[in-house]
């Protein structure tokens, strides 16, 4: 036996978990309906596929949750992991679970995968027969991805940068990768059988001032982490910027870069997807300039010709919304879209010369740094701060980037840390902004740049 | 002067520990950020650890109060007579008045309590008070 089959035995043997039928499994995966998976989907669709967030604690509800966005003909249903599974704490989960089971009240954020099992969650994803997108935030995700996809569930979303930087503190970050990697070779083991499993990046990291060059690096590298284990399908991300224009720049250098580096390792069969998120920074407290909002990052979604939108709802400044919202607000993005249909692309070729630049030069010291695996390159660089998130709460991030918004509402770097992007870059950036002599007033502007949609 | 800053508790808003910080370094303070989701051990230790001279505690979802109860206690115990003790941000789960939260934390040992306070008032109150120490 493998040593990675002898890892999954291990990983699936909990006491919170049913026994794991792996050749039952193979045999559902390889039988299931085409439908059920987004790489399928994106192959046959030319317009933008919808998709929100949605996770509630019971069987039930989550039921009642998907029959509201089928009524609203969704194109990928979400489904969100609470956080107790996040934390691998699944005893906690399963309380919690008992508790909104008997109580009609929901006492946790998310759908307890692992506690609901592959068996009973497979029948609610088979009945509805559309795409399914697992949205979590776990480190170590390896048993709820086992079981999301014997559940027939075929996107996962995450990786080991984008699901630590923005929302742990200490949790280590070698072991991280080395659990993704296992991930991704179980999603790749899989793809084989019928069509491919979809890994997508979680390029919004902090939504807080991050630059392009850096949300676009660490979904390259993402990218190729999942590409150098045999995944062949792959979706790169990014959110509202803030700025139309750079949105545009964002996303026409994002899909040349994939090729580019995908190419670069020798991956020439793979799909790479772009996945856009509506704004997810702080949002309006008034419900008409939320809707505002929310319809102008579909136009911008449709202005890119993303491959698929993760959409917010009027209730975001809320809390969670109720099913009729989201489904509500799934409904009007498609007619938004039915709408915009072949807007012509914006170009903007100095600036994606300059953010092109930028990306490469990082990469290449990724690429330099001398450690013998790309995992380990990728782990090195975030030590040294060559890749440096800003706002990130993890112990190992540098924070020495500073950014701020130019009279555009771009992101331009200020300070640059150590990214390793050439002067000729950093002066271009710095020439965008004209900045106060006093400190104070440029973290006041920093401060206001945050909460630049809010009202 | 030295500042060991951090956020008490489980709390993560990372947010604004990262505007306390620049603002701090801006203001000329030489700053120790213990980050998120920091303990009030942990502040103890690394005012001991960096001799600092002010220790600047920030909370965003209200759980501080469960968690500075016992600063009067280590504060004895450490003799850090000479440090400043401030806190600031959200004090309390739910509404509440300052004339209800302002004597309250200083009586767990506090000498500047910043309830719902913008971030260069309160900076500025701490220079204040610095300068009429000194």
């Amino acid at each position: 036996m493998s040593l990675h089959q002898k890892e999954r035995d291990i990983i699936v043997q909990n006491e919170y978990v049913d026994n794991f039928d792996f050749s039952e499994i193979e045999e559902f995966i390889t039988n299931a309906s085409k439908d059920l998976f987004i790489s399928h989907k994106f192959k046959n669709s030319s317009t933008t596929l919808v998709q929100p967030r949605g996770g509630f604690p019971t069987y039930n509800k989550q039921y009642e949750l998907y029959e509201e966005f089928e009524k609203a003909d969704i194109d990928v249903m979400p489904l969100t992991i609470d956080s107790h599974t996040r934390l691998n704490d699944y005893g906690s989960a399963k309380k919690m679970l008992m508790l909104s089971e008997a109580n009609e009240v929901d006492m946790l954020n998310g759908y307890p995968l692992v506690n609901h099992g592959y068996r009973n969650t497979r029948k609610m994803v088979t009945h509805f027969n559309r795409p399914v997108s697992l949205r979590h935030g776990t480190p170590d995700a390896r048993l709820l991805i086992e079981t999301a996809l014997a559940s027939g569930i075929f996107e996962i979303e995450g990786g080991p940068i984008t699901y630590l930087l923005p929302y742990s503190k200490n949790f280590p970050l070698d072991k991280a990768f080395l659990y993704w990697k296992y991930v991704e070779r179980v999603c790749a083991n899989y793809s084989g059988l019928n069509e491919p499993i979809n890994r997508e990046s979680f390029g919004p990291l902090t939504a807080t001032l991050v630059p392009p060059c850096i949300t676009i690096v660490i979904q390259l590298l993402e990218m190729l982490l999942s590409l150098e284990e045999g995944v062949k399908s792959f979706s790169v991300s990014f959110a509202q910027t803030g700025s139309v224009n750079q949105d545009a720049v964002m996303a026409n250098v994002i899909r040349k870069m994939a090729d580019f580096y995908a190419k670069k390792i020798g991956v020439e069969d793979a799909t790479i997807n772009l996945v856009y998120h509506q704004w997810m920074g702080a949002f309006p407290r008034n419900k008409e300039f939320s809707d505002s909002l929310i319809n102008t990052s579909s136009f911008i979604a449709s202005l890119v010709r993303a491959d698929k939108i993760i959409i917010k709802t009027r209730d975001e400044a809320f809390g969670i919304p109720t099913m009729q919202c989201n489904a509500q607000s799934v409904a009007n993005t498609k007619y938004t879209f039915k709408v915009l249909k072949g807007l012509p692309p914006i170009v903007d070729e100095e600036e994606e010369a300059i953010l092109e630049e930028e990306i490469h030069s990082i990469m290449e010291a990724v690429f330099n740094d001398s450690a013998d695996t790309l995992w380990r390159k990728t782990f090195n660089s975030i030590k040294n701060g060559i890749i440096d998130v800003p706002f990130s709460p993890h112990i190992i991030n540098h924070n020495a980037v500073v950014t701020i918004r130019d009279e555009h509402s771009n992101i331009r770097i200020i300070e640059k840390g150590n990214l390793p992007i050439s002067e000729k870059c950093f002066a271009y950036e710095k020439s965008k902004v004209k900045l106060s002599e006093d400190k104070t007033t440029v973290i006041n502007k920093i401060i206001e740049d945050i909460g630049v949609m809010h009202e | 002067m030295k500042v060991v800053t951090g956020v008490v508790g489980n709390d993560i808003h990372v947010v604004a520990n990262r505007l306390i910080d620049i603002s701090l370094q801006a203001r000329g303070f030489e700053v120790f950020n213990l980050g998120v989701n920091t303990h009030l051990e942990e502040f103890i230790d690394a005012a001991v650890e960096s001799d600092a001279d002010i220790i600047l505690i920030s909370s965003l979802n209200g759980e501080a109060e469960g968690w500075c109860r016992d600063l009067q206690f280590l504060r004895a115990e450490y003799a850090l007579k000479n440090v400043v003790f401030v806190i600031g941000g959200n004090l309390s789960v739910g509404e509440a008045k300052d004339e209800d939260i302002v004597p309250k934390y200083e009586s767990y040992g506090f000498d500047l309590v910043f309830h719902q306070v913008d971030l260069n008032t309160g900076l500025d109150k701490l220079e204040e008070f610095l300068g009429k120490r000194s």
